[in-house]
């Protein structure tokens, strides 16, 4: 196989369209854990869900714009359920808990799915809109694998306007801290607590829907992409919003380079790396010191 | 009644081993008592990790699977005899309970559970890709162990009632070092290190040290089930390292009551038994055991046997 | 003043970000002696204490215990080496026994890296758990689960823990806090019989406690020495007075 510069840049907008997906998932795992200590076991059956339900009603609507929003908001709305009556009641008793029982929980959501959509999964494919390469100059580049960066970086642009520069942002990075401020400032930390999860279990559906037309979409698919998404974090530090971008496209793109020069090295490579990370800097590139070590 | 109680404290390998004595006369047939065996020896070796240390780790299934697989290997391609097979296969787990231990200890606290769980993918993919050594997806075949030899008898392994004692000795030379690890000093520390780390390393004790020591023999430990579930099967399924079977020590420890020297024992034979009575009724067994499981994690968290031993202490104080 | 000074500290500095919260600290501890640091509120006597207990490593500077440079040091080897410490917040095993918290602690001399003995066969611990229990007047309460126990008394199997590792040099993070007067006493005696067998090293704040029992003081502010002396210097010295006086 010959290496040209435009099958590398191809592979690298490859890399970089993986590496988005993990790092909106990174994202929902960063701000459920720095808000509510809480990691989220369930995240990778989220996604899982959101795949399915994204297909679903794409099928239903023939619309993919319309299942792109409509998605995040059902996978959300079970999240806020999750929070509200499965890990509220554990909050006092010990951070293993809520872990646990979000990992009980993606065991019912994958039979969920199983029931409702059939074991084998569902065939996906790319949506009309956005099928077929453009020309960049120097290569053709897929629309899809385009959309999906371009969609992220919207999302987490959108994210960071939230936090940084919203009132109920500032309470959510506050509260993340520091859930002695909000109450003091008389905020229901309750109901942050609540909407943070939800909007994490959220983006870990939308990451679903958008990614569903670039791999097989069945009920097992969550299990890997949990163990990739924690190597995400832990890539790039538990906690640090930065640090989940910038790290999710690093293993998206270690991934997709590696694929191409040793294929059956590519699902090593990136476990190889989190262990590389783990040895010389176990907090994470951008994570803080003390939670480490 | 409080006699009993205490004298069966004092001697609880006994009184487990002359429990799984009669066991397989309770059970409907052999084989589940026989997978209860291996799970219990399993969720033993993962609560050694778990509920005494308060070390939630993700991976267990690695040791587990690279038991099963060198002691396959042993038998298959090296042509290893039964014993030094099974052999090396904890001492392989252990190996991997160094490596993996060793980086995963970097790590604190929460992150252990997500380390655990990556590194043992590590293991997975490893194993799935040595397609050779392995047989890859298809698992590794033909582990004959047509009879074993033992102290001059030869012994028929194929017939399950025999299979069935031959792996309690195992088992229960296991459980007899756990007993012994536990009601040692070193025990002690153990359960100081889940306690309160910070006020154990001010006492004098390397906590990192001491929770590598007992992540590694638990590794052997899960690894010697690994290694006798081989023998057993004939097969290594490429299941055996997978992320579910990780869980699977985790529901078994928590159903069963975690910190409790029986409570794992019981908390294997309680899920396989639901699980075989469960599949027979539906194919939604996972969200039935995920359910329960959740239930466990909201109502009881001390498990079955747990709560028991509580009420127990309670009543007797 | 002869002799090697029990612990020694020289330009020692700790910062937390930009936050420097000790600056170039050099002071000396003679042994088998009474000392206690203090200074005002945010003097950084705990930073001090965290530093010279192991509990971090210095920014900068050295540290040295009996003469020999300690810096940086693991946590677990200080009590190894003879520097025992309690913690300003109680920090005991709650869910054990008073009796099995100080057995736990009597151990790391005794049996550290035990896995096959059953240590309820090894009766000098437990008799050596006793005799430290009786030292703090725990002996009735040996029983009870740490969590149970009274604040006071919680403080008190803190120094019996301590007192578990035979240390040369025992660190004494802010002993009386949130104790009664009666329990304020009680700790004070034990802590003067204590200083006649080993040195002892306080941090407190309540200046007419460490006044009267205390034979060296030294002095913290704002992250950096002071004044070091007797209890008379110190009463004497101008700037400590301007301090003290000048927080109102």
């Amino acid at each position: 196989m010959d290496i040209t510069p435009s099958l590398l840049a191809l592979q690298l907008v490859t890399g970089i369209a993986l590496g988005a997906i993990y790092a909106l998932l990174a994202l929902g795992l960063s701000l459920i854990f720095g808000m509510l200590t809480v990691v989220n076991f369930a995240h990778g059956a989220f996604f899982m869900v959101g795949a399915f339900v994204g297909l679903y009603f794409m099928g239903l609507t023939g619309n993919f714009w319309f299942s792109l929003v409509l998605t995040p908001l059902v996978v959300g709305a079970i999240g806020l359920v999750t929070e509200r009556f499965l890990v509220r009641p554990l909050y006092g008793r010990g951070i293993d808990y809520p872990l646990l029982l979000t990992f009980g929980l993606s065991w019912v959501l994958i039979e969920a799915m199983r029931i409702l959509f059939g074991i084998e999964g569902m065939p996906s494919s790319t949506p009309p809109a956005l099928r077929g390469a453009v020309d960049l100059g120097i290569g053709f580049f897929p629309k899809y694998r385009l959309f999906l960066i371009v969609a992220t970086a919207v999302v987490v642009l959108a994210l960071w306007l939230f936090l940084e520069k919203t009132r109920y942002g500032l309470i959510v990075r506050a509260g993340s801290r520091d859930g002695e401020i909000c109450r003091v400032l008389g905020i229901d930390i309750a109901r942050v607590w609540l909407a943070v999860f939800g909007i994490g279990c959220a983006i870990a559906g939308l990451s679903g829907v958008l990614a569903a037309p670039t791999r097989a979409v069945n009920p097992e698919m969550g299990i890997h992409v949990l163990a990739e998404s924690f190597v995400v974090t832990v890539v790039g530090g538990m906690g640090s919003l930065v640090g989940a971008v910038v790290a999710g496209l690093l293993v998206g793109v270690v991934f997709a380079m590696t694929s191409l020069f040793a294929p059956d090295l590519a699902e090593l490579s990136i476990f190889v790396l989190m262990a590389v990370v783990l040895l010389l800097r176990p907090q994470g590139l951008f994570g803080k010191a003390g939670l480490m070590g | 009644m409080t006699a009993a109680i205490a004298l069966i404290r004092r001697h609880r390998v006994a009184a487990v081993i002359l429990f799984l004595l009669v066991f397989p006369l309770l059970m409907p047939y052999q084989a589940l008592a026989i997978n209860i065996l291996i799970f219990g020896l399993f969720a033993v070796g993962y609560n050694l990790l778990f509920g005494y240390t308060g070390l939630l780790s993700f991976g267990h299934a690695a040791f587990l699977g690279v038991g099963s697989y060198l002691t396959g290997i042993g038998m298959v391609h090296l042509g290893l005899h039964w014993l030094p097979a099974l052999l090396l296969g904890v001492a392989s787990a252990a190996l991997a309970g160094v490596l993996i231990g060793w980086l995963a200890i970097r790590t604190r606290g929460i992150y252990f559970a997500m380390v655990t769980l990556a590194l043992a993918q590590i293991v997975y993919y490893a194993f799935y890709k040595a397609e050779h050594w392995t047989g890859g997806e298809n698992g590794l075949r033909g582990i004959q162990v047509p009879s074993i030899e033992l102290a001059g008898f030869k012994l028929d392994f194929l017939n399950p009632t025999t299979k069935y004692y031959v792996i309690l000795l195992f088992v229960a030379a296991a459980l007899w070092f756990v007993s012994r690890l536990l009601a040692s000093p070193f025990g002690a520390v153990i359960e100081a290190v889940r306690e309160n780390e910070q006020r154990a390393a001010a006492c004098g004790y390397d906590v990192a040290r001491t929770k590598l020591l007992v992540f590694v023999i638990s590794a052997a430990l899960c690894g010697l089930a690994g290694s006798l579930r081989a023998l057993h099967l004939s097969v290594v399924p490429i299941d055996s390292l997978h992320y579910l079977l990780s869980g699977q020590a985790v529901m078994m420890c928590l159903l069963g009551g975690m910190g409790t020297f029986f409570g794992p024992f019981v908390g294997a034979a309680v899920f396989l038994t639901l699980e075989d009575v469960v599949t027979t009724m539906t194919s939604h067994w996972m969200a039935v055991v995920g359910t329960v499981f959740m239930v466990f994690v909201l109502y009881f968290p001390a498990g079955l046997w747990g709560t028991l031993v509580r009420r127990i202490d309670k009543a007797s104080s | 003043m002869s002799g090697v000074p029990i612990l020694e500290v020289e330009g020692l500095s700790k910062h937390f970000g930009s936050f420097v919260a000790l600056n170039q600290v050099t002071a000396r501890f003679e042994p088998r002696k009474l000392s206690a640091i203090i200074g005002p509120n945010g003097a950084g006597k705990s930073t001090f204490f965290n530093v010279v207990s192991g509990a971090f490593p210095p920014s900068a500077g050295r540290l040295k215990f009996q003469g020999r440079d300690i810096t940086g040091l693991a946590q677990h080897e200080f009590a190894r080496i003879g520097i025992a410490k309690s913690f300003q917040i109680t920090n005991v095993f709650k869910q054990l026994s008073a009796h099995e918290n100080v057995r736990v602690a009597v151990q790391m001399r005794h049996a550290r890296y035990q896995l096959f003995k059953p240590r309820a066969a090894m009766a000098e611990l437990g008799e050596r758990a006793d005799a430290l229990l009786q030292r703090v007047g725990l002996a009735d309460q040996r029983a009870r689960p740490a969590a149970d126990l009274a604040h006071g008394q919680q403080r008190a199997l803190e120094v019996a823990m301590a007192l578990a590792a035979e240390p040369e040099l025992l660190l004494m993070d802010e002993p009386t806090a949130g104790m009664s007067p009666e329990e304020t006493r009680v700790m004070m005696d034990l802590i003067t019989t204590l200083a006649a067998e080993r040195s002892v090293i306080l941090v407190e704040h309540k200046m007419k406690l460490v006044m009267g029992i205390c034979e060296r003081l030294l002095v913290l502010h704002h992250g950096e020495f002071l004044a070091e002396g007797t209890p008379e210097q110190i009463r004497a010295n101008d700037e400590v007075r301007r301090v003290y006086l000048g927080q109102g």
